[in-house]
């Protein structure tokens, strides 16, 4: 069935061809636009609802102001506690807010396109995210931060032999990986699958030719309907993920016993 | 309504699965494919034709990133945070500050007038007692003063009742007596009269009223 819908192979569906400055590491493609709009998108948004200062918040500041605190309160808060989750709120609020805009891309009719789903983008926050808890340890512990970071405390000591290269391999090496797949993987499952289905109405629709498409037809539709209520929980589900990931590992790296 | 609602978000997204299916455009549009397969065709052996052929039907690896994506990612994420972080956020947490700061005066300055509130009723309440225990005071003393003024009342009608009836005994003591003193003068009138017919002779006027007082006197011992 996959392959009678991607005939020419899944890649299809996430290859873009660039439309400016081609051939160079600037070949601005629809990956490239959508990160680009979200990105206009969330200053808008923020910088207007920053901008009105009614007492009684309404419309767009009311949406900045709830989103902010969402971030600031059941993220930064929660899991840096009140000091560092507040100094680190505005940094969280961002990302949660820009990769949520650049996923929800995958359900706005016309788009439909997660940029999230290309590994680009995720890799890239990743990377971003293992910087700035690295540097953030190091700055906060100073170099005995990876001891401190393989040597959890409270750990038997004879454990350590065990303990000390999962967590090495876990905190330096696989953290970033597991949080661009985690990203990267749940967009381009929903994506395929809002895909699958759509293009299953639209061959039904064609191949039409009697009562047998017509009794199926409104199964790929409910399932399109249903799966897209649940890619836009999801858009926000992995934003709110990846932006707690981040702020429990940086939270790990200022304190050493967090 | 419900129904309504629900058909109609139905043919909304039906419209949208038919009319704009860009998703599927992409599998429609099949331009790196045909691209590919142009330069495939152009090259000389028919080998090397089908293996180039081959290699435009394997997908490209998903898990590699575009340098381009994540350039524009970055920019991109960068400006966000830059606009956001410098901008936006700044602006948004002070306003949310003075908001709490403003609720807080707010309710600090409505505890305040709740408590003065609370003190001036408690005032009110306490003078309104105040009044109340008053009046009944005065209500009593009222009272008392009528009462006291009612008993002397009584007493000097009483007082008054009692001269008034003393008085009438004397006056009614003093008109008997002087009735029994015009009683006896004309009694004896009328017995020296009597007398005189019956004796038909005069006794001295000084005798006669001896003598009759003396029978009167006796009358009355022995009528007595």
């Amino acid at each position: 069935m996959l392959a009678a819908l991607f005939s020419h192979g899944i890649s299809e569906l996430f290859s873009w061809k660039p439309f400016l400055f081609g051939g160079t590491p600037f070949a601005f493609n629809k990956v490239a636009l959508l990160a680009l709009v979200s990105t206009v998108m969330c200053s808008f948004l923020f910088i207007g609802g920053s901008r009105k200062r009614a007492l009684v918040p309404s419309g767009i500041q009311n949406v900045a102001e709830a989103g902010y605190e969402l971030v600031e309160n059941s993220i930064g808060v929660e899991v840096m506690g009140e000091q560092d989750g507040r100094k680190w709120a505005p940094f969280l609020a961002a990302l949660f807010f820009w990769i949520f805009f650049i996923n929800i891309w995958e359900v706005i009719p016309g788009i439909q396109f997660p940029a999230t789903s290309r590994i680009a983008i995720p890799m890239y926050l990743a990377l971003q995210t293992w910087i700035i808890f690295i540097v953030v340890g190091f700055k906060a512990q100073g170099p005995k931060y990876v001891f401190n970071s393989i040597f959890p405390p409270g750990v038997p000591k004879f454990l350590y032999v065990l303990v000390a290269p999962i967590e090495l391999v876990s905190i330096f090496i696989v953290r970033p990986f597991s949080l661009a797949v985690r990203l990267f993987a749940n967009m381009v499952a929903g994506h395929v699958l809002l895909t699958v289905f759509t293009l299953m109405c639209i061959e039904l629709l064609k191949a039409n030719s009697g009562a047998y498409q017509i009794a199926i037809i409104p199964l790929p539709f409910f399932m399109l309907v249903a799966m897209t209520g649940f890619e836009i929980l999801v858009a926000v589900l992995q934003a709110y993920i990846f932006t707690i990931l981040t702020a429990v590992y940086v939270g790990e790296a200022l304190h050493p016993a967090h | 309504m419900k129904i309504r609602k629900l058909l109609a978000t139905a043919g909304v997204a039906m419209a949208l699965v038919i009319a704009v299916p860009s998703v599927a455009s992409a599998a429609a549009k099949p331009s790196e494919f045909t691209d590919c397969m142009l330069k495939a065709s152009e090259l000389k052996t028919t080998t090397a034709q089908d293996n180039a052929a081959n290699n435009c039907h394997k997908a490209t690896s998903p898990i590699l990133p575009a340098l381009n994506e994540i350039v524009w990612g970055g920019i991109a994420f960068l400006i966000v945070a830059g606009v956001l972080l410098k901008f936006a956020f700044p602006a948004l947490k002070k306003g949310l500050a003075d908001r709490s700061a403003k609720i807080a005066s707010d309710i600090a300055g409505a505890e305040a007038a709740r408590a003065a509130a609370e003190a001036e009723a408690a005032e009110y309440q306490a003078k309104l007692a105040e009044a109340r225990s008053d009046a009944g005071r005065i209500i009593e003393e009222a009272r008392q003063s009528a009462e006291a003024l009612r008993a002397d009342l009584v007493a000097r009608a009483e007082a008054d009742a009692q001269g008034i009836r003393a008085r009438a005994s004397e006056e009614v003591q003093a008109l008997t007596a002087r009735a029994l003193a015009d009683l006896q003068g004309r009694v004896a009138d009328l017995s020296i009269e009597l007398a005189e017919k019956v004796v038909e002779h005069n006794l001295d006027h000084d005798t006669q009223i001896a003598l009759i007082e003396g029978y009167i006197n006796s009358v009355g011992t022995s009528g007595g």
